[in-house]
């Protein structure tokens, strides 16, 4: 689904040129600006080394976790955008990353140890939870994930209590990298160098053998199965890479948050990681960078920025509402009716509204 | 007396608590599965109208004074409903159908305005309030998506759910709310709950019957025979299954296909709203509420998504699971592990549940 539309004179002349992903001058330039600016966030904030108070540091905490959020809808985005999948359960997937990677950390395990084998762990069980799909697909294949997202946590809560205290917050260790204890500035480029590879792993992967055998599956299962493509097993293959990706956005969000409850992975977190893939849209490899961007940027600074206005206004205007509730209230209303908006309008999302402006962009002056 | 290692009469008490719960379950269900048939959309909102419904119920109950504009807007609903969903015998002339809406208008309206019975007034209000929000619902979310993929419905009712908590945060904030409305009042006139029953010397113990339960469940399975009774022998009951069997076919005999599908969430959201008030009266409201409805899905999967008959049985059998694996093994596994697993073997055995359409392909 990517623009097939290129300038007048641009042709692909071999085969590399043809699986470029930076086709022009203009895309090489514009991803390595994007990818500059990124990497220089924290040089330009108060703790970084020159000094300069350019960036808030709140700022780059929402970077990091705008970084590690991008992992999880990735591996979403695999499953769901080009699998055709629903899964409701991507929140307990990084649930089992996040604690696996820190009951290894506590026994005294490297966390460059502990998070692969948790990634691996978590996407076995991604695996388990993959294996109805052999008999049910749609709606019936939601219900069985949606099952995994009560299962996993009720796990950890009760019988797996003496590992993970249960409900209550699982502290985890600091990780070192050389003999360092990774944080701030080195712990923002541990998680923006894992989100790239990540971004990248996926990014390739959706050009093999099994990207295209994904897409087939997506858009006719049984046209798939004709071509002699193992539906099941590529089925599984897509849980599989999904969980993988969940489970070290789970592993990495353990070392960020340095603390880790069941609560924080329930089934709003899953719905929540589902509608920024709707917003980046479903089916392109930049729909994470879009939703996840928006969604983060939308809870951490806009949200936070009018809920005082809002707790002035809104008990004038309407006289049932106690400014108490507020708080907690706006969260839910503001971000549902954005998720809204968004399913009515424009269902394919902002990487679809971008493809259609760099095509436009690309046409100019004319329209077609 | 033992039964598998636990006393006989905590079996007892599990079984009877289990079916009684159930009925509330089965309500429950019974509203998923009416969109289900109707619109083919799966409600994930519907734990958030119930929470919704009741607590809208609760402030009828509650409040001696009722703005009249609130008043107003419901008997809108009551018009709305009226003069669009139903439709009326043939031998109806036009000054008739509008002398019943003008009736049904006005007496709504002085019942919400007048009425010194707080229990009518809240019946009354809550139904429009929550006829009300399921007519919204389906014409702001849910009509807009015909033709979407089932992805998009199936995000959008969740969403629409996240929005209702919002709306409920801000309105209600999230305080436990008790609902005494099958209760005495005591000399201090505060209400005061009926004694429950108690059988003694049952199989080595007392049985306990909370008596607001038993009442809740009377009331549900009334209910329910009234849904099963419209379904069969109205003519707008008919015409939702007709909708329901095939929409082109319904819309070629004349049938308004997108009346009858505002109807069913109209009547969805009668439905969860009596399930909360019914569950709240013999618990209490909280804003954990959703998660019960999160627990009757797998009731509706057992039952199978279109049968009527199918989500009875699985609320009764999805009760009866969660009460009796709280007695074996507790509540934290009864509750939240129990009612997942039997989802898993469903899905895994017969994903079409007992009674449902067999129409699942496999690739």
């Amino acid at each position: 689904m990517s623009a097939n539309i290129r300038p007048s004179g641009v042709f692909d002349t071999t085969y590399t040129q043809e699986m470029r992903i930076n086709r022009t001058r203009f895309d090489q330039i514009l991803s390595a600006g994007f990818l500059g600016v990124i990497l220089l966030l924290p040089l330009l904030s108060r703790s970084g080394p020159f000094g300069i108070d350019l960036v808030q540091p709140g700022f780059i905490g929402t970077v990091e976790r705008i970084a590690i959020l991008m992992i999880a809808v990735q591996g979403l985005n695999l499953l769901v955008g080009y699998t055709g999948q629903i899964t409701l359960g991507q929140a307990a997937f990084m649930a089992v990353g996040a604690y696996s990677t820190a009951i290894l950390m506590r026994g005294g395990v490297s966390f460059w140890v502990a998070l692969p084998l948790a990634s691996l762990f978590s996407g076995v069980v991604g695996l388990i939870f993959g294996l109805p799909s052999l008999r049910v697909k749609g709606f019936y294949l939601a219900m069985a994930t949606l099952a995994a997202q009560f299962i996993i946590p009720w796990l950890l809560r009760n019988p797996l209590a003496p590992l993970t205290n249960g409900s209550s917050p699982l502290p985890v260790p600091r990780a070192d990298l050389f003999g360092q204890e990774i944080s701030g500035l080195s712990l923002y480029y541990v998680l923006i160098i894992a989100c790239l590879l990540a971004m990248i792993v996926a990014r390739n992967l959706i050009r093999t053998r099994t990207g295209r055998a994904f897409v087939s599956i997506r858009d006719n299962d049984v046209a798939a199965e004709l071509l002699g493509i193992n539906v099941f097993a590529y089925k599984l293959r897509a849980f599989f890479v999904c969980a993988v990706f969940a489970g070290l956005a789970g592993g990495l969000l353990a070392i960020e948050a340095r603390s880790i409850s069941p609560d924080r992975f329930d089934l709003r977190t899953s719905i929540e990681l589902l509608a920024m893939l709707i917003i980046g849209g479903a089916g392109f490899s930049q729909a994470p960078i879009f939703g996840v961007s928006v969604l983060a940027i939308l809870r951490e600074t806009l949200i936070p920025g009018i809920t005082p206005t809002l707790q002035e206004w809104l008990p004038r205007l309407l006289p049932f509402v106690d400014s108490v509730n507020i708080n907690a209230a706006i969260a839910p209303l503001i971000f549902g009716v954005v998720i809204i908006a968004f399913l009515i309008i424009e269902p394919r999302g902002l990487a679809y509204r971008w493809e259609i402006f760099k095509i436009s962009w690309k046409l100019r002056p004319f329209s077609y | 007396m033992d039964i598998f290692g636990q006393p006989g009469f905590a079996v007892l008490q599990g079984l009877i608590t289990g079916v009684l719960t159930g009925g509330i379950y089965a309500l429950i269900a019974l509203g998923i599965v009416i969109i289900n048939k109707a619109s083919g959309v799966f409600n994930f909102a519907h734990g958030y109208m119930m929470l919704l419904g009741g607590l809208l119920f609760w402030t009828f109950f509650q409040n001696q004074q009722l703005a009249p504009i609130v008043a107003f807007a419901l008997s809108g609903a009551l018009l709305a409903i009226l003069s669009t969903g139903v439709r009326y015998p043939a031998t109806w002339t036009r000054g008739g159908r509008v002398a019943f809406i003008s009736v049904a208008w006005a007496a709504s309206g002085f019942i919400l305005l007048q009425t010194d019975n707080l229990l009518l007034r809240a019946i009354v209000g809550t139904a429009l309030g929550t006829a009300l929000l399921g007519l919204l619902i389906e014409r702001l979310t849910i009509r807009p998506l015909i033709s979407q993929p089932l992805f998009t419905t199936v995000m959008m009712t969740l969403v629409v759910g996240e929005v209702l908590l919002g709306v409920t945060q801000l309105t209600w904030g999230s305080v436990e709310r008790s609902l005494p409305i099958f209760a005495t009042t005591n000399a201090l006139g505060l209400p005061q709950a009926y004694p429950p029953i108690r059988i003694r010397d049952v199989l080595g113990g007392t049985v306990v019957i909370k008596t607001e339960l038993l009442i809740a469940f009377g009331i549900a399975v009334a209910a329910f025979t009234g849904f099963v009774l419209f379904f069969r022998y109205t003519r707008l009951g008919l015409s939702m299954r007709a909708t329901a069997e095939n929409a082109d076919l319904a819309q070629a005999v004349g049938l308004r296909v997108r009346a009858v599908l505002a109807v069913a969430w109209a009547i969805a959201g009668v439905l969860a709203a009596l399930a909360a008030t019914l569950h709240g009266s013999s618990t209490a409201l909280a804003i954990t509420l959703p998660g019960l409805a999160l627990r009757v899905f797998p009731a509706v999967l057992l039952g199978g998504l279109e049968s009527i008959g199918g989500a009875f049985v699985g609320g009764l059998v999805i009760g009866l699971a969660e009460k009796l694996g709280t007695v074996y093994f507790g509540s934290d596994v009864g509750e939240q592990l129990i009612p997942f697993v039997v989802l898993m073997i469903v899905l895994v055995v017969r994903p079409s549940g007992l009674f449902g359409e067999k129409r699942i392909e496999r690739v």
